[in-house]
C-alpha cells in the first residue's frame, strides 16, 4: 500500500517508516512534542496541495508565465500628434515605444514608514490573519521606454500591493520545516495553496475546462444560430499559449459544404473563411489544400471520397469570389479588417497586420511570439487537420466528442488564472497609457514625443494618470470572486472562481483543495448530461465525493492519487523518433490507410494504423523505461481505427494543466502515468488476479485509488449502498472535529471544536498517511441497536446520560467579533484622521454595569461571560490636538460594541490590533468568544455510513439496557434505520470497532479488502469469538429498568460517532408575538429577526382536512394579522368610515365615535346639534351613523385600498 | 527567520522592571506581545506595538478580577 509516500519521504535525511494502520500513539505523540526539523512527516498531504502551489510558483518562476506573458503583450506602439488632423497636414508622427521588462513581486514586508520592528520586517501569514488583513507582496515593474529609434530608457514603477499564495515561492513560509512552522504560529502540517484576503482564506478553485491543443469534434444544434447555412457541426480547438492563456478557434461547417473559422476577441466574436486563414498562413495553392484535406493523389480509398472531394472543391470555388491569390495579399487583406479591432498602431501595413493577427488568434498553441516560418506551416496543417477531421464528422465517419468527459477536459489551475488575470491588467495598464497621451498632447497643442517637454512629464505627469494600483484588482478578484476582464478569457463564466477556504474541521478544509468545479454555467443548464458519473472519470474524479442537490457532478473531488501536471515536461525528443518510426508528412485519403500522429496540438505525421499502434505502444515502453528521453510523464494517447468511433491517430500532450494518475506497467513491472485522454483506450486491470495475459497491459495499484481522500475514510464502504457513501462524504465535511492544533493564533468568524475527539478504532491506513490524527473527528461510541424506549422512531437515537457527563460530544464553537472604530469611514487613513478612540473618555462617567464586562481600557476583560446586549467594547470621540499631541475628548459621550446573540458566551482572547506602520492608536480590535456547546436534545450526530440521526433523550445510565459483562450503550439506534438504507459497512463497523477495542488492536477499514470466500463477518467475528463474545456480534441484554434479560439478543459494537455542526440552538424558531410586516400586519419571516413558521398552503389543507376549524382561525387570524376594522353596514365599506371629531373636547377621548362619511350627508340648519357629528376639517354632517366593528385580517383592508386605487371598489354585505 | 522567538529570562525581566511608573490620570493597561510575549504597558491613544520588538498585535491579559459564574 501507498508506495509513493514512502519513496518521497525517502529523500529526507532520516529515512522515515511508512504509515500503516496501527494506531502509533507513541510516534505521533513524538512528532507533536518535536515537529521534525526537516520535511513533513506526512508527505501525501503535501502532495494534495501541491497543484495550488506549483501552479502560482509558475507563474514568477525563472521563464515563468509571466515572462511568457510579458513576451506576449509585446511593445505598444503610441503616436504623438492631433488624430483627427488630416495625415497632408502634419508631418511623419514620433512613436512612442512601450514594454515591459520585467515584474517582481516580493514577500510580504513592512512598509517603510515603519520605523520600530526590529528583529525582522517580515510580515508572516498568522499576523494577517490576527489583524484581519491582506497576506500580501509590493508589485512592481520595469518599464522600458523609447521614442522612434532612440535609446531605450528604463523605469521601475509601483504597482501596488498583490496578494500571496502561502507556501508559494513568494511566501515565508515556503521551504519551512514543521518544527519552523510552528514558531511562525502554523499548523505543523500547514499546507499553504490558498491566499489571505482581510484576515480569511480564500482559494482559487479549480476548473474543469476543454482540453487544450486538441481539435474537439461537437455537435450543437447552438452553432446553426451563427446563421443561415450554418449546420451543428463543428470543430473546437482550445489553444493555450505558453503563458497558460487560451484562445478558443472553432471550426463551422456550413451546409453548402464551406468551412468558417470562428474565434471570440475582446467578448466579441467573429468568422473568417478558414480557406483565407490557410492561404494567409502560408504561400500555397489549391492543389495543395485540396490534397490536405482530401488525401494525396493516387492515395489508397480516394474514389471512396467522393463526399470531400465534393465539398472540398465547393471550399475552394467560393473562395474565388474574394480574388485574394497570394500570401501577401491574403495577410494584407486580413490585417486591413482587423486592424482596429485588434488595437494595431494606425500606420501598421495591412500585410503586418495580418501577420500579428495569424500570431495572436489563428492556433496561438503553435507559436504565439516571433512566429517562425515553419510554425505558421504547422498552424497550416493542423488547420487542414481540423477541416478534414470537420468532413469526417459530417460524412460519419468519425464520432463527436464529448465534452462532458474528463477525457476531453483539463484543469483550469488557480495559480495559472491568477497569472492569466495578471497578464490582461498588465496588458491593460499599459495600453491605457493611449488617453493619458492624448491629454497631454491636446493640452500642450499637441507637442511632439521628441520635446524636453514629453521627456520631463512623462512619468510624473502622464503614467501616474494610468491606473497602477494592479494589486488592488487582484485583490478584489479573490476576495468576491469575480472577473472584471476586457476579454472574458476564454471562459464561460466571470464570478465563483475563488471561495473560502472554511476549516470547520479538516476534512472539509481538505477538501477545497481538491474540489474540482465544471463551472458555474453548467449549473443553470436544465439537462442532466454535464452531471452524469461517465466510465472516463475513472481513477481521475472521484465517483461518490460529490455532493448531492443543485451542485451534485458539477462540483467534484480527484481522486486521491490524481496529480495535475503543472509544468510541460521536456519533449524535445519526441518528433524526431515519431520521424524515425516512420511517418510522412502526406497523408492518404482513407483513415484505413493513414492516421496522424500529434505532439501538443502540433501534426508530426502521417502513419498506417498499424504503425500508429507500433508508435502507441513503443513510446508507452520508452516512457515507463526512461530511455530516448520519453518523460514518464508524457501522455500518449493511442486512438485506435473503429467504425465510426473517436477520431483515430496518436495524440501526445506533455503541457500543463493535465490530469494523471500512477499505474502499474505489467511488462516493466514499473510506475507508470496514465491521463484521461488515453484511459479509454487501455487496458488497465483493476487488480492482480483481473490481469487478462495478452489484453492488460496495467494494473492499478490499489483500487482504492480511484475514491477521494475524504472517501477514502468511510470504512468498509464497500459494503453500503452507494448513496449513503455520498452521504457520509457530506457529513464528514460537517462534522464538529479540530480544525487545526493554532487555533490561539486563527480568528475565523465561526470555528467548531470536538473537544473530546479520538482516534478512530476502525480506519484504513491512508488515516494515518493524511495524519488525520491531528485533527480527530469524532468519538468512538458503544451502539446498540435496539428498539428500546420509543424515543428512537425516525432516525432519532438515545444518547447515554453519563456518556454526556463524560464529555461525548463535548463541542465549542468560538466566534470572533471585529470591532472596527473606522469600519464605513474613507479607507485612506492617517493619524491625523482619528475620530475615534477606545476607552472611556476622561471625564466621562463610567456606569457599573458597563464595568462587569469592561476594564479600564474600554476593551472586554478575559473570561468574562456575556450574554445578549452586554457592553464588548467602549469608545469615544476625540480631536487631535496638536500642542500637547495628544487626543482630547470634548463631550465625554461613550459609545459601545455590543455582543447582539441570544446565546450566552465567554470571552476567550482580545487582540489589539495596531496597524501596519505601528505609528497609530488602536482602531480596532478583534474578540474571540467561546460559545460552549454540550449535546443537547436536538443535536445532529452521524455515524460515517451516511446513518445521520437527531439525539431524541440523554437516558438515564441506571436504566440503560446492559451486557452480560456490564457494558452499557453510549448510544441506542433504532434496528428500522437498516432494512432500507443497506448500510452493511456499518454492521461490520461494529464488528470491527469491538473485536478492536477488546483485543487493543487498529482495524483495517479499507474497502475491497474481503470477498465471498475470506469474508469480513467471518474475519471480525473470530476475533470475537477469541475474546470470548458471540461470533455474530449480538449479546444477551438485560433492561435497565427492570433487569429482566432481553427476549432477544441485541447487536452491540463500536462505531465511531460523529457530531454534525447543525445543533437546534442555532435552528430553533418559536415566537408568540414579535416583529410583524408594517404593511399587511403579519407576522415576518427569519430565524434572526425573531420571525415566525409559515403555515403554508399545504398546513392549511391539513387543518382543513382534520376539521380543526377553531386551530385555523387561531394560526390565519388570531396570531397573524388580526384587526378590529370599522364598517359602514350601509354602504359596506371599510374605507369610508372615520372618526368623528369633536370641536369642544381635545382628543382626550380614547373612544370617538365613528361614522360613515358616505352614507353621511351634510348638515344643514335645521339639523340639532346632537343629531349632527364632525369631521377632522370641521364639517359638519348628518346620519351615517350604522357602523360596525368587525375583526378582519389585516391584509384584507390592505387589499382594499389596493383595488380601490385601481377603481375597483369592494363591497361587505355585514350581517346580522 | 522570523517567527516566535521567546525572550530570554534575563532581558524580560530588566525591561519589566524598568517599566515607567504609571501615569496618575491615565490608566496604562498591561498587555502581551502577540510576538516576543514581553509586558507591554499602554496608555490611552498610544500607539499600538512592542516595545521589544515592534510587533503589532497585542494580547489582552487576563484580569486579575475574580471571574464568578453561577453554575447552573
Amino acid at each position: 500500500m501507498a508506495p509513493a509516500a514512502s519513496t518521497s519521504t525517502s529523500t529526507s535525511t532520516t529515512a522515515r517508516p511508512a504509515w500503516s494502520t496501527e494506531f502509533n500513539t507513541a510516534r505521533r505523540q513524538r512528532l507533536f512534542q518535536n515537529p521534525p526539523k526537516d520535511t513533513t512527516a506526512y508527505p501525501a498531504l503535501a502532495a494534495a496541495v501541491e497543484p495550488h502551489i506549483d501552479s502560482f510558483n509558475a507563474i514568477f518562476a525563472r521563464g515563468g508565465l509571466l515572462k511568457q506573458a510579458i513576451k506576449d503583450i509585446g511593445t505598444k506602439i503610441f503616436l504623438d500628434g492631433d488624430p483627427s488632423a488630416q495625415p497632408g497636414d502634419v508631418g511623419p508622427r514620433n512613436h512612442l515605444y512601450v514594454r515591459i521588462q520585467d515584474v517582481f513581486l516580493d514577500r510580504s514586508l513592512l512598509p517603510q514608514a515603519n520605523k520600530y520592528a526590529i528583529k525582522t520586517r517580515a510580515i508572516l501569514p498568522a499576523e494577517c490573519r490576527e489583524r484581519h488583513a491582506t497576506y500580501r507582496g509590493k508589485l512592481s515593474a520595469r518599464i522600458e521606454y523609447k521614442v522612434n529609434s532612440g535609446d531605450w530608457q528604463e523605469t521601475v514603477r509601483d504597482l501596488g500591493y498583490m496578494p500571496i499564495m502561502l507556501r508559494s515561492n513568494r511566501c515565508h513560509l515556503e521551504g519551512m520545516s514543521p518544527d519552523q512552522l510552528v514558531h511562525a504560529k502554523e499548523e505543523t502540517e500547514e499546507l499553504g495553496g490558498y491566499f489571505i484576503v482581510n484576515g480569511i482564506e480564500k482559494i482559487i478553485r479549480m476548473l474543469l475546462v476543454n482540453k487544450r491543443n486538441y481539435p474537439m469534434a461537437i455537435k450543437r444544434g447552438a452553432f446553426t444560430n451563427r446563421g443561415p447555412g450554418y449546420t451543428q457541426y463543428g470543430i473546437l480547438i482550445r489553444c493555450v499559449r505558453p503563458d497558460q492563456t487560451s484562445q478558443t478557434n472553432a471550426l463551422h461547417y456550413l451546409s453548402d459544404g464551406n468551412v468558417n473559422l470562428r474565434f471570440s476577441w475582446r467578448k466579441a466574436e467573429y468568422l473568417v473563411p478558414a480557406v483565407m486563414v490557410l492561404k494567409a498562413l502560408v504561400e500555397t495553392n489549391d492543389r495543395d489544400i485540396f490534397e490536405g484535406i482530401v488525401g494525396a493523389a493516387g492515395s489508397k480509398g480516394l474514389e471512396e471520397k467522393q463526399f470531400v472531394t465534393d465539398r472540398v472543391e465547393l471550399l475552394l470555388r467560393t473562395y474565388k469570389v474574394y480574388g485574394l491569390h497570394s500570401k501577401a495579399n491574403t495577410r494584407a487583406y486580413l490585417g486591413q479588417k482587423f486592424k482596429v479591432v485588434l488595437q494595431i498602431p494606425e500606420d501598421t501595413t495591412d500585410e503586418d497586420a495580418g501577420a500579428e493577427f495569424l500570431r495572436r488568434i489563428v492556433l496561438p498553441h503553435l507559436g504565439s511570439s516571433d512566429v517562425t516560418e515553419s510554425q505558421d506551416s504547422d498552424k497550416f496543417r493542423m488547420l487542414i487537420f481540423m477541416i478534414r477531421k470537420l468532413y469526417a464528422l459530417v460524412e460519419g465517419e468519425c464520432t463527436v466528442d464529448n465534452p462532458d468527459a474528463v477525457q476531453n477536459q483539463e484543469v483550469l489551475l488557480g495559480g495559472h488564472l491568477y497569472g492569466m488575470i495578471l497578464k490582461e491588467k498588465l496588458e491593460g495598464w499599459l495600453s491605457s497609457l493611449r488617453l493619458p497621451l492624448l491629454e497631454w498632447g491636446r493640452k500642450t497643442q499637441w507637442k511632439p514625443f521628441t520635446s524636453s517637454d514629453f521627456q520631463r512629464d512623462f512619468f510624473p505627469k502622464i503614467f501616474k494618470k494610468t491606473t497602477e494600483n494592479l494589486g488592488q484588482a487582484m485583490d478584489y478578484f479573490l476576495s468576491t470572486g469575480n472577473l472584471v476582464s476586457p476579454t472574458g478569457l476564454d471562459l464561460q463564466q466571470v464570478a465563483g472562481f475563488c471561495v473560502v477556504a472554511e476549516k470547520i474541521n479538516f476534512y472539509r478544509f481538505i477538501s477545497h483543495f481538491r474540489m474540482v468545479h465544471r463551472g458555474a454555467f453548467f449549473a443553470q443548464l436544465k439537462t442532466t448530461t454535464v452531471r452524469k458519473l461517465l466510465p472516463e472519470s475513472w481513477g481521475f474524479l472521484c465517483p461518490v465525493h460529490t455532493p448531492d442537490g443543485a451542485p451534485c457532478g458539477l462540483l467534484n473531488h480527484f481522486a486521491h492519487k490524481c496529480k495535475i501536471a503543472t509544468q510541460s515536461v521536456d519533449v524535445t525528443a519526441i518528433p524526431k523518433l515519431v520521424a524515425k518510426m516512420g511517418v510522412s508528412s502526406k497523408s492518404s485519403a482513407s483513415l484505413a490507410a493513414s492516421v496522424v500522429v500529434q505532439l501538443d496540438g502540433r501534426v508530426l505525421g502521417f502513419c498506417a494504423p498499424a504503425q500508429a499502434k507500433i508508435i502507441g505502444d513503443t513510446f508507452r515502453y520508452w516512457k515507463v523505461e526512461g530511455q530516448h528521453g520519453v518523460p514518464l510523464e508524457l501522455e500518449v494517447g493511442y486512438v485506435p481505427n473503429s467504425n465510426g468511433g473517436q477520431y483515430p491517430g496518436v495524440y501526445m500532450f506533455s503541457q500543463a494543466a493535465r490530469m494523471y494518475r500512477p499505474v502499474k506497467y505489467l511488462p516493466l513491472d514499473k510506475l507508470d502515468y496514465v491521463g484521461p485522454f488515453e484511459q479509454p483506450f487501455m487496458s488497465i486491470a483493476c487488480t492482480e488476479p483481473e490481469i487478462v495475459s495478452g489484453d492488460s497491459t496495467h494494473v492499478e495499484y490499489d483500487p482504492t485509488n480511484i475514491l477521494s481522500i475524504v472517501a477514502n475514510m468511510t470504512p468498509f464502504s464497500d459494503f453500503n449502498q452507494s448513496p449513503r457513501n455520498m452521504y457520509q462524504c457530506q457529513m464528514g465535511k460537517q462534522s464538529m472535529g479540530t480544525p487545526g492544533t493554532a487555533l490561539r493564533y486563527r480568528t475565523d468568524n465561526k470555528t467548531y471544536r470536538l473537544q473530546t475527539g479520538q482516534t478512530p478504532v476502525v480506519r484504513p491506513p491512508l488515516h494515518n498517511e493524511y495524519g488525520l490524527d491531528n485533527f480527530p473527528n469524532g468519538t468512538n461510541a458503544v451502539v446498540a441497536v435496539i428498539s428500546y424506549t420509543g424515543y428512537d422512531m425516525d432516525d432519532a437515537m438515545i444518547l447515554n446520560k453519563s456518556a454526556h457527563e463524560r464529555g461525548f460530544g463535548h463541542g465549542t464553537i468560538y466566534k470572533t467579533k471585529v470591532c472596527d472604530l473606522q469600519e464605513g469611514s474613507a479607507k485612506a487613513r492617517s493619524s491625523r484622521s482619528i475620530s475615534k478612540l477606545f476607552g472611556f473618555p476622561e471625564d466621562g462617567l463610567v456606569k457599573a454595569a458597563w464595568r462587569n464586562t469592561l476594564d479600564d481600557d474600554g476593551f472586554p476583560r478575559i473570561g468574562a461571560m456575556v450574554s445578549r446586549g452586554d457592553v464588548l467594547a467602549a469608545w469615544h470621540t476625540v480631536s487631535y490636538d496638536p500642542s500637547t499631541d495628544s487626543y482630547e475628548n470634548q463631550d465625554g459621550y461613550t459609545g459601545f460594541f455590543k455582543y447582539k446573540e441570544d446565546e450566552i458566551a465567554f470571552v476567550e482572547e482580545v487582540r489589539i490590533i495596531g496597524s501596519e506602520s505601528g505609528n497609530e492608536p488602536c482602531q480596532k480590535i478583534s474578540v474571540k468568544l467561546r460559545v460552549p456547546r454540550a449535546p443537547v436534545i436536538g443535536d445532529k450526530f452521524s455515524s460515517r455510513h451516511g446513518q445521520k440521526g437527531v439525539c431524541s433523550q440523554k437516558w438515564p445510565a441506571v436504566d440503560m439496557p446492559f451486557s452480560e459483562s456490564g457494558i452499557q450503550p453510549d448510544v441506542i439506534i433504532n434496528p428500522h434505520a437498516f432494512p432500507s438504507r443497506m448500510t452493511i459497512g456499518m454492521f461490520v463497523e461494529s464488528l470491527a470497532g469491538k473485536a478492536g477495542a477488546l483485543h487493543g488492536l487498529s482495524q483495517d477499514s479499507t474497502p475491497f479488502r474481503f470477498d465471498e470466500q475470506n469474508t469480513a463477518v467471518d474475519f471480525f467475528g473470530h476475533q470475537l469469538m477469541k475474546a470470548g463474545y458471540n461470533y455474530y456480534g449480538n449479546e444477551p441484554m438485560y433492561s435497565g429498568i427492570t433487569g429482566q434479560e432481553l427476549a432477544a439478543d441485541i447487536y452491540i459494537g463500536v462505531v465511531y460517532y460523529q457530531r454534525l455542526r447543525h445543533m437546534v440552538n442555532d435552528k430553533y424558531q418559536v415566537r408568540t408575538t414579535g416583529p410583524v410586516n408594517k404593511l399587511t400586519g403579519q407576522p415576518i419571516k427569519g430565524r434572526k429577526k425573531g420571525g415566525g413558521v409559515r403555515v403554508g398552503e399545504m398546513e392549511r389543507d391539513a387543518l382543513l382536512a382534520h376539521g380543526t376549524a377553531f386551530l385555523l382561525q387561531d394560526r390565519l387570524m388570531n396570531c397573524s394579522d388580526y384587526t378590529k376594522a370599522t364598517i359602514c353596514r350601509a354602504c359596506g365599506s371599510f374605507l369610508s368610515t372615520t372618526p368623528t371629531i369633536n370641536e369642544f373636547e381635545r382628543k382626550k377621548k380614547a373612544t370617538s365615535t365613528v361614522r360613515c362619511r358616505r352614507c353621511a350627508t351634510l348638515a344643514d340648519t335645521t339639523t340639532t346639534k346632537s343629531d349632527g357629528w364632525t369631521d377632522g376639517h370641521g364639517v359638519r354632517y348628518t346620519g351615517g351613523d350604522d357602523v360596525a366593528i368587525v375583526a378582519v385580517p389585516g391584509v384584507l383592508k390592505y387589499l382594499d385600498v389596493e383595488l380601490a386605487g385601481m377603481g375597483i371598489r369592494l363591497k361587505f354585505q355585514v350581517e346580522p | 527567520m522570523s517567527g516566535y522567538q521567546p525572550t530570554n529570562g534575563a532581558t524580560g525581566t530588566g525591561t519589566t522592571q524598568a517599566q515607567p511608573v504609571v501615569d496618575e490620570r491615565s490608566r496604562a493597561v498591561t498587555y502581551s506581545c502577540g510576538d516576543c510575549d514581553q509586558e507591554v504597558q499602554l496608555k490611552r491613544g498610544e500607539p499600538i506595538r512592542c516595545r521589544n520588538c515592534g510587533h503589532r498585535v497585542l494580547y489582552k491579559q487576563r484580569t486579575n478580577r475574580m471571574v464568578q459564574f453561577e453554575a447552573r
